[in-house]
C-alpha cells in the first residue's frame, strides 16, 4: 500500500479473504474510514487505543475473574479498527439468518410435539434421543406463540472466496450483545464524527426491541406485566451484560434467590411482600434453572419454576430445551430442515460436517486429521476442540481414542480459513482472523436483526479461535446503510 | 423493590459512610501525630479498625506509614478502607439498575483509584496527606453524586437509612476512642486541646468554635457531638434523619413491619434526646454502649423485617 504510512507494512495472507483489502487495494467500503485515519501519526492511534482501554475500565465494562478470593477486573480486549459490512452483504446475511431461524424454530416445535421430521426419515431418531440437551420435560409443552428461539446469536465465518458460512447457531443464552452496544459507544468517543460520515446503521435500539418482544409474551390479561432478567449472579463472567441489559430495558435484575414459586405462580420477594412475575428473560442454563426437575444441587435457579412455566403462568425466554437445535451434530441437518419445513434452498451455507458416529466418515476424517477441526458436540467457548494443522501427534492420538469410545459426542469439519481483518497491534496494522455474531430477535411479529453484531477477533497471530476465554477480542461492527 | 436490592443499597451506603469517616479520622490523626513531641501511639485506632490483634498492633503502633497502609490499603485487614470500598462497589454492582449510572461509575472509579500505585507510594514513603486528600475528595464526590442524581424514591430512602445509621454508630465509636485515650477521666482532660481532633475527625470543628466562642471544654464537645441538631455528624442529627427517611418508607411498606421498626427507632431517638451528661464519664460510657447496642438492633431488625434474612 504505497503512500499510506500506516498501511505500508500490512501483509495480506495469500489464500485468505481480507475484510479491508482485495486485489491489492482497499475495498471501496473501507475507503472512507482509511482516508480518515491514514494520515494520523502512529502515536495518535496508540493514544486512541489506550483511551479505549481506559474507557472500558472506567465505564465498568469489565468481567471479573475470581481467583484467590478477590475478583480481578478484566476488559474484553477491543480493537479500534472497525469491521465494515456493506449493505448488500448485510441483506444476504439477514435473509439467511431469518430463514434459518424460522426453520430451527419449527424444528423445535416439531421435535417436542409430533416429530414429523423423524417420522419422514429426514433425521435419525437416534441422533435426537442421544442428544443430552434434548429435554424430555419439554415434550408436549406449548410455549407462547410457538416461539422457542427468542434471542439467538448465529456465528458466521467467511471462507477464502468471501462466502459466508454458518459455524454455529447459538439458541440457548447467547452472550456478547452488550459488547456490540458498548463497542459502538467507545467508537463514538475515539473517532468523533466518523460514524455519521460513514452512514453506519445504528444498533442502539436493540434493548427496546427486546423489551417489546418480552412484554408481548406475557399473558394478555395482564395490563402491566412484570418482566425480569434472571442472572446467575455476579460471579458469572457475563454479569456486566446482565446488569447492562436490565438497566437499558428498565427491568428488574433478579437472582434465583429473589424468586419463589407459590401455587405454580412465580413471585419476587420485595420489601413490600411478594410480587407476581410474568416474563423471565433468563440467563441461567436449562440444567440449573429448577433443582426439582433438573440438577438438584443447583442454587442458581428457582424450585418449581418448571411447573409454573409448563402451566403457562410465566413465560421464559429463551424456551427450555433449545439445546437440541444448536447441538453440533444436529447442526449438519439444518440445511435439510430448511428444505423440509420451508421448501426453500438454504441462503447461508453450512460448513461441511462429518458425524463421527458414521464409521465411513470417521475413517475418512482419521486419514485426513491434519486438515480437520474436530469438536465435541456438547462444548462451547472454544473448549474440547482440536485443530488438525496445529495439533501434536499425541493430541491427535488422544482425540482418536476419545472419538472411538464415544463417537456421538464428536463431529469433524474441514478447516475453514476465517477471513482476516486489520487490527492495531504493537503500533501497526496486522491481519487477524475474525468471525461475526449478529443477534436476532424472534417475536410474535417475526424475526428482527439489529444491523450489526459482535465481530470477534483471534488476537494471537495465526490463531483461529476467537472465543474470549481463549485470547479473543472484539471489534465494533459497522453495517453500512444503502 | 426487591429485598435483596434494598439490602445491597443499604450496605453500600453503610460501607461508604465508614470509608469517608475513617479517612477523615486518619487524616486528622496523622496530622496530629506529626505535631506530637513524644510517644505518639496509634493503638486506640488500631484496636477499633484492625482485625490483627494486640500483638500485631504493638509491633506497628508507632510507625505511622505502616499503620496508614494497614488501615487503608491492606486487603488482609478486614476493616480496611480498601475492603470497605470494594464491598460498597460489590453491593453497587449487583444493584446497578437501582442506583444511577453516575453513582456506579463514581464507586467504580473510587475502587480503581485506591488501587493506584501512587496512593500506596505516598502512604508508605511519600506524603500520606496527598493520598488521604485524594481519597477524601473522591468520597465527597460520591456523596454529591448521590445527592444530585438519585431519584427520591425507595432506593434513596434505604440508602439514607444505611448512611445515617452508620453515621450514628461511627460518631459513637470515634467519641469512644477519644474517651479511651483519656481513660474516661473527663475531669483531668476537661480543657485538653486534643479534643479538637475529635471535632476535626467529625468535620465539626468550625461549627463548634462558632457556637462556643473558641473555648475547648470536654463537656461542650460531648454536648456538641451528642445533641447539636445543626451538626450533621451529631448523634441526634443522625437519628432525626434516620427517622425521617424511615418515615418515607411507610407508604411502600407493610404496615405491621413498619410499626415494629418505627418503635425501635423512636425509642433509640428519644433515649438520646432525653439523656443528659455533665462530666459524668461512667454513665456516659454506659450510655454510649447502650445506644450502640440499640443501633445494632435496628440494623438487624432491618435484616429480618425488610431484607428477609432470618
Amino acid at each position: 500500500m504505497e503512500g499510506h504510512p500506516l498501511l505500508e507494512k500490512y501483509t495480506e495472507h495469500p489464500g485468505l479473504w481480507d475484510e479491508m483489502f482485495g486485489d491489492g487495494d482497499i475495498r471501496s467500503h473501507y475507503q472512507n474510514f482509511v482516508s480518515a485515519i491514514e494520515n494520523l501519526p502512529a502515536e495518535e492511534i496508540t493514544r486512541k487505543d489506550e483511551q479505549a482501554k481506559k474507557l472500558f475500565m472506567t465505564q465498568g465494562v469489565t468481567f471479573t475473574v475470581y481467583s484467590s478470593g478477590e475478583g480481578i477486573e478484566k476488559i474484553f480486549p477491543f480493537d479500534v479498527v472497525p469491521r465494515i459490512i456493506t449493505a448488500i452483504e448485510w441483506m444476504h446475511i439477514e435473509d439467511g439468518i431469518k430463514q434459518r431461524l424460522k426453520a430451527l424454530n419449527i424444528f423445535l416445535k416439531d421435535i417436542y410435539h409430533q416429530q414429523f421430521i423423524i417420522k419422514d426419515g429426514i433425521m435419525p431418531a437416534k441422533l435426537i434421543y442421544s442428544c443430552p440437551n434434548f429435554l424430555r420435560e419439554m415434550v408436549n409443552v406449548d410455549v407462547p406463540f410457538d416461539i422457542y428461539t427468542h434471542i439467538s446469536g448465529v456465528d458466521l465465518i467467511r471462507d477464502h472466496d468471501g462466502q459466508f458460512y454458518v459455524l454455529e447457531d447459538n439458541l440457548r443464552t447467547p452472550s456478547g450483545v452488550s459488547y456490540m452496544l458498548e463497542n459502538r459507544s467507545i467508537t463514538y468517543r475515539i473517532f468523533p464524527d466518523l460514524i455519521p460520515k460513514n452512514n453506519v446503521r445504528p444498533v442502539k435500539d436493540y434493548p427496546d426491541r427486546l423489551l417489546k418482544n418480552l412484554l408481548s409474551l406475557s399473558n394478555s390479561q395482564t395490563s402491566n406485566p412484570v418482566v425480569v432478567l434472571l442472572t446467575p449472579g455476579m460471579f458469572n463472567s457475563a454479569y456486566f451484560e446482565h446488569t447492562a441489559l436490565a438497566k437499558l430495558m428498565g427491568i428488574e435484575l433478579v437472582e434465583g434467590r429473589d424468586l419463589v414459586v407459590e401455587n405454580h405462580f412465580v413471585f419476587m420477594k420485595t420489601t413490600k411482600g411478594l410480587q407476581k412475575v410474568d416474563v423471565i428473560y433468563r440467563r441461567v442454563d436449562d440444567e440449573f434453572i429448577d433443582p426439582l426437575v433438573f440438577r438438584p444441587d443447583s442454587m442458581l435457579g428457582v424450585p418449581g419454576i418448571y411447573w409454573a412455566y409448563r402451566k403457562g403462568n410465566v413465560s421464559i425466554v429463551n424456551a427450555m430445551g433449545n439445546g437440541v437445535a444448536d447441538d453440533k451434530a444436529v447442526y449438519s441437518y439444518v440445511p435439510d430442515m430448511i428444505r423440509y419445513y420451508l421448501n426453500e434452498e438454504p441462503i447461508l451455507k453450512n460448513v461441511p460436517t462429518y458425524q463421527m458416529a458414521d464409521p465411513e466418515k470417521r475413517k475418512m476424517v482419521f486419514e485426513n486429521m491434519n486438515k480437520m477441526v474436530v469438536k465435541k458436540t456438547n462444548e462451547s467457548g472454544g473448549y474440547g476442540m482440536l485443530i488438525g494443522n496445529s495439533a501434536t501427534e499425541k493430541e491427535m492420538k488422544d482425540f482418536k481414542k476419545a472419538i472411538e469410545e464415544d463417537p456421538r459426542s464428536f463431529i469433524a469439519q474441514p478447516i475453514i480459513n476465517l477471513s482476516s481483518s486489520p487490527c492495531y497491534i504493537d503500533g501497526e496494522l496486522q491481519p487477524r482472523r475474525v468471525d461475526l455474531r449478529p443477534y436476532a430477535l424472534y417475536g410474535p411479529a417475526g424475526v428482527e436483526i439489529v444491523p450489526g453484531g459482535l465481530t470477534r477477533v483471534a488476537l494471537r497471530e495465526g490463531s483461529l479461535v476467537v472465543n474470549s476465554s481463549q485470547g479473543g477480542g472484539s471489534k465494533d461492527t459497522w453495517v453500512l446503510g444503502s | 423493590m426487591l429485598s435483596r436490592v434494598a439490602e445491597s443499597i443499604f450496605w453500600m451506603a453503610r460501607y461508604m459512610e465508614r470509608t469517608n469517616r475513617m479517612l477523615r479520622m486518619l487524616h486528622t490523626k496523622y496530622i496530629s501525630s506529626q505535631d506530637e513531641v513524644t510517644d505518639f501511639s496509634w493503638n486506640s485506632v488500631l484496636q477499633t479498625y484492625s482485625d490483627k490483634g494486640a500483638e500485631h498492633n504493638q509491633l506497628i503502633e508507632t510507625n505511622s506509614p505502616r499503620v496508614l497502609a494497614h488501615l487503608i490499603i491492606d486487603k488482609e485487614n478486614d476493616f480496611s478502607v480498601i475492603n470497605n470500598i470494594t464491598r460498597a462497589r460489590e453491593n453497587a454492582r449487583s444493584v446497578q439498575d437501582h442506583i444511577t449510572k453516575e453513582v456506579w461509575l463514581c464507586l467504580n472509579e473510587y475502587y480503581h483509584l485506591i488501587r493506584e500505585k501512587q496512593i500506596e507510594d505516598n502512604l508508605l514513603s511519600g506524603d500520606p496527606i496527598t493520598s488521604l486528600d485524594q481519597l477524601i475528595r473522591h468520597g465527597m464526590l460520591y456523596n454529591g453524586t448521590v445527592d444530585i442524581t438519585m431519584a427520591r424514591e425507595e432506593s434513596f430512602n434505604f440508602l439514607n437509612i444505611g448512611r445515617f445509621l452508620s453515621r450514628a454508630i461511627i460518631s459513637i465509636d470515634l467519641l469512644t476512642i477519644k474517651l479511651k485515650e483519656y481513660n474516661y477521666d473527663l475531669a483531668k482532660h476537661a480543657d485538653d486541646p486534643t479534643w479538637r481532633f475529635l471535632l476535626y475527625s467529625l468535620s465539626g470543628y468550625e461549627l463548634y468554635l462558632k457556637r462556643n466562642k473558641g473555648r475547648i471544654d470536654a463537656n461542650l464537645v460531648i454536648q456538641h457531638v451528642l445533641y447539636n441538631p445543626e451538626f450533621p455528624h451529631s448523634l441526634q442529627y443522625s437519628l432525626n434523619r434516620l427517622t425521617r427517611y424511615f418515615d418515607r418508607l411507610k407508604t411502600e411498606s407493610n404496615f405491621e413491619n413498619h410499626s415494629q421498626l418505627e418503635f425501635l427507632i423512636g425509642r433509640c431517638s428519644n433515649n438520646i434526646k432525653y439523656s443528659n451528661f455533665s462530666n459524668n464519664s461512667i454513665t456516659l460510657k454506659d450510655f454510649l454502649k447502650q445506644t450502640r447496642k440499640e443501633l445494632v438492633e435496628i440494623s438487624s431488625s432491618f435484616n429480618k423485617i425488610y431484607f428477609g434474612i432470618t
